[in-house]
């Protein structure tokens, strides 16, 4: 069975930094999956890898039956793909709604966009409150939820999140999971890395563990909860 | 191998010595053409102080040249009517002035562009350039009336339009020259062996350091103890100060100045010259100011000549006729061009600048993590800093607030910190608990309240003189000097604790040494405190996160601190790399009695070493207690905590 998106033995490098050294992995149509893994072991490049701002020096990479690996990545997004990226990667001298039309910038159904616009704003009432603000002076967290709100305003097909839970209280890490659990119910695929495993996989279907730009294990969510290495290298038990 | 490597600079400088005769031998003639590209050299080199250390693009350093002109010009003249040009003084004595000169006039440009950086600065350096050569065209017929009385009366300051004609040249017993151009490529073989000499031994200095810091981060390099105002306008003096050099030498050498020969294009040509080479590298700016000069000066009309003859011979009368000296700035403008696309770091610069990796997260593969840090690995000097006494609170803020475009950021807060305590500040994001940091850290004024460390009010106080104070902070996304080597930005954090000078730096007495060496000694103690040790000369960029988060901690306790201001250290650590520096907050508390306030939202880590927290909401403080009470307290649950919480802190007790 092949996947909605599936990664086969990809191979990316920075200057002469190896950071994927073969990395297989699939994503099915409806799924949440995750990848958690180290600081430094490769789950942002395979998320940069996916929507081509860095190349895979080798291997495959495909969504939909589309070849990814060698499309800009303004053809990638038209595919069907949002990322909401780690950080603070949001304009930071427009307005939060500006922002967040931006995000909707491949879409030409002015409908859909006004009510994608209310669904953003009633997951993060906070948006709403701010809407006319900058973008730049909105604390880490709002700017968190703008980057995740701007994604979703692309109606993707699959969304790519770049560790959502980062720099937020444990309120709204709680509300971001919900959220991405939301996100998912209402017909969107997610593809989640995260460095807090444990949520990760509380909401996740299935997930992979990755170690120095390889994986290492995937299976079920609820199976990597149980093994050791999860247990012990990412969730801090003795 | 010593003998090896010291074989190429020992043939370098035989080379040069023995190029001038070696030229009049076979009769070249090109040392005249080499000495002035020495000129630009030596220009281009001290633009390279304020482009490639400071990072302040100047597009009209052409004017400094022009004022180092001018200051020998109109000192040196024998001829011009003013009582000023009556007496020509010697070139050996113009020389300084013309550099003090244009020196004090860096300060008086830089000070008004201090507060721009980037686009503004440019522009404003580029009004300036502008302005220098039209004043100087229209100083050359000047009458002042007062009420009908003639203070001054068609006073020539400057020649105008026909400049300074002629201007003394420098007098050696002995020495020609007036007649042959060997004395000047030897004049400038000296200054610009000098000039490379006290560049270099800047570089590699305190103040060297701290130009790098603000070219790479002026924010953080406030909070590091860096004044930025002091250490930018030392960079535009100084740089001010070498083309004062590199102008009185060509005002004296060409024997005339006119306004003509300071316009834009020269700093344009200089800018060049720098990019070309690259940014930063002195071999690069020497390289990039000698190839640029060779081609325009040698290569250009040569093949001019070349292609002439060609086209007489071939029968074309477009290339008979060519002149490809006309085409100096096509061909300036596409080597550009084919620079930034071939080798954007400029052709010798260095390759740390050029890795493409961006971003911390992803950068080299994590490798094994950090060891514990263990009390006997602080470093001595650390622990001697160590303030126990002083029985009042360290910091004690009361009322404090600040109002952003109408919204509310801090509403009257208070916050006392004891001395030696740990200090959790949490609340939901957007709360005001970074705005709280970079008010008392004097990046952000406030509109009401006070701040008190050790019994002394801190409001109004620049970044850098609170760090001076004893407060240090991180930030909440990393804030390194990314392209600076690990050592490089924890010796950046000693700045404010290091004293030496401008010449002290390029002297090196012993007392500059001693404490140079001692800087780096203990830099690498703290860096081996860390966990750090073995990566000392990686660029910071290139560390993974985690050790990225360690080595701003390490940044900020080389500034001897004793208030830490922390937000949130272990956002983005994996378990295991959280405990690690939870371990060592708590012995930086326990061992050196450091006081530290922490923002964080990893509870587990806010419970188990906070003494007391405060909790801040919509930028008022909502609660204060030590943590037992604050896990419990309903509206802590309510706007931050969540019922989550709530319950798994139940479900982790239960068993007990």
């Amino acid at each position: 069975m092949t996947g909605m998106l599936e990664l086969a033995d990809v191979h990316t490098y920075y200057g002469n930094i190896r950071a994927l050294r073969g990395l297989t992995l699939s994503v099915q149509r409806g799924e949440i999956v995750t990848l958690i893994g180290a600081n430094g072991a490769g789950k942002t490049t395979t998320l940069r890898t996916i929507l081509g701002t860095v190349r895979a020096r080798r291997g495959t990479v495909t969504f939909d039956g589309h070849r990814l690996d060698g499309l800009a990545t303004d053809r990638i997004v038209r595919l069907g793909i949002a990322q909401s990226p780690e950080g603070r990667r949001i304009f930071p001298r427009m307005s939060v709604l500006e922002n967040l039309e931006l995000g909707a910038f491949v879409r030409p159904d002015r409908d859909g966009i006004a009510r994608d616009l209310e669904r953003v704003f009633t997951l993060f009432p906070r948006l709403r409150e701010r809407v006319a603000q900058k973008g730049g002076t909105l604390s880490g967290g709002e700017q968190q939820m703008l980057a995740i709100g701007r994604a979703l305003m692309a109606r993707p097909g699959l969304l790519l999140l770049d560790e959502p839970s980062m720099g937020l209280s444990p309120i709204l890490v709680e509300t971001i999971f919900r959220i991405v659990q939301d996100i998912n119910r209402q017909g969107t695929t997610i593809l989640l890395v995260e460095q807090n495993a444990r949520m990760a996989l509380r909401v996740a279907h299935r997930g992979y563990v990755i170690q120095t730009g390889r994986i290492v294990l995937h299976d079920s969510a609820a199976e990597l909860l149980r093994s050791d290495l999860v247990r012990k290298t990412y969730l801090g038990e003795k | 191998m010593n003998a090896r490597r010291a074989a190429g600079p020992t043939a370098l400088v035989i080379a040069l010595l023995v190029y001038p005769f070696v030229d009049r031998a076979v009769g070249l003639q090109t040392v005249h053409a080499v000495s002035d590209g020495m000129i630009y050299v030596l220009l281009a080199l001290g633009l390279n102080i304020v482009v490639g250390y400071a990072g302040l693009l100047d597009l009209g350093y052409a004017a400094f040249f022009a004022i180092g002109a001018y200051a020998m010009g109109l000192l040196n003249s024998p001829v011009l009517g003013s009582p000023l040009y009556g007496h020509p003084w010697s070139f050996w004595l113009c020389i300084w002035l013309a550099a003090g000169v244009s020196a004090l006039l860096g300060v008086a440009i830089g000070a008004p562009t201090l507060r721009v950086r980037g686009d503004y600065l440019a522009i404003i350096t580029l009004g300036f350039g502008e302005i220098i050569p039209v004043a100087i065209r229209n100083l050359g017929d000047i009458t002042i009336d007062i009420g009908g009385w003639r203070l001054v009366e068609r006073l020539n300051l400057t020649g105008g339009e026909n400049g300074v004609n002629p201007v003394g040249r420098p007098y050696l017993p002995g020495v020609p020259f007036e007649t042959d151009p060997i004395p000047w490529y030897f004049l400038l073989l000296v200054i610009g062996g000098l000039s490379l000499w006290a560049m270099n031994r800047l570089r590699d200095s305190r103040l060297g350091r701290a130009w790098m810091a603000i070219r790479e981060d002026e924010t953080a390099a406030d909070c590091t103890g860096v004044n930025p105002i002091s250490t930018k306008l030392l960079a535009f003096a100084l740089g001010a100060s070498f083309s004062g050099f590199a102008g009185s030498v060509y005002a004296a050498k060409l024997q005339a100045i006119t306004p003509g020969a300071f316009e834009f294009q020269v700093s344009i040509m200089l800018l060049c010259m720098v990019v070309l080479g690259g940014a930063g590298s002195l071999k690069g700016v020497i390289l990039g100011g000698m190839l640029i000069t060779i081609f325009d000066r040698i290569v250009l009309s040569q093949s001019t000549t070349l292609v002439r003859a060609l086209g007489r011979t071939v029968g074309v009368p477009l290339l008979a006729t060519i002149d490809l000296t006309l085409w100096r700035w096509f061909f300036f403008g596409l080597g550009l061009v084919l620079v930034m696309l071939l080798r954007p770091q400029g052709l010798a610069g260095r390759r740390r600048t050029a890795l493409v990796v961006t971003d911390a997260d992803d950068a080299p593969i994590a490798e094994a993590p950090a060891a514990p840090p263990r009390v006997d690995a602080i470093p001595a000097w650390l622990r001697e800093r160590a303030v126990r006494e002083g029985g009042g609170p360290i910091l004690e803020v009361r009322g404090l607030s600040r109002r952003f475009e109408g919204i509310v950021a801090l509403n009257e807060v208070d916050l006392v910190v004891p001395r030696g305590a740990v200090i959790g500040l949490i609340g939901p994001n957007g709360a005001g608990k970074t705005t709280f940091f970079n008010v008392v850290t004097g990046l952000i004024r406030p509109d009401g309240g006070s701040i008190t460390f050790e019994g002394a009010s801190i409001v109004g106080l620049r970044p850098n003189a609170i760090v001076a104070r004893g407060i240090a902070r991180t930030f909440q996304s990393i804030r390194l000097f990314p392209h600076m080597t690990v050592l490089e930005n924890v010796l950046v954090g000693e700045h404010c604790r290091l004293a030496a000078t401008v010449p002290g730096a390029v002297l090196r007495p012993p007392s500059v040494r001693a404490e140079e060496a001692r800087a780096r000694e203990r830099a690498r103690a703290l860096l081996d405190f860390v966990g750090l040790g073995g990566k000392s000369d990686d660029v910071a960029r290139n560390l993974p996160y985690g050790d990225q988060r360690r080595l701003e901690i390490a940044r900020a306790l080389a500034t001897e601190p004793r208030l830490l201001l922390l937000d949130e250290p272990t956002a983005g650590m994996n378990p295991r790399e959280t405990e690690t520096l939870t371990d060592l907050i708590g012995l930086l508390r326990r061992e050196l009695h450091l006081s530290v306030l922490l923002i964080e939202h990893d509870m587990e880590v806010v419970m188990r070493i906070s003494d007391r927290i405060t909790v801040l909401d919509y930028g008022t403080r909502i609660a204060e207690g030590v943590p037992a009470e604050i896990q419990r307290h309903p509206r802590v649950i309510e706007a931050y905590l969540g019922t989550g919480y709530e319950q798994e802190l139940a479900g982790r007790e239960a068993p007990r």
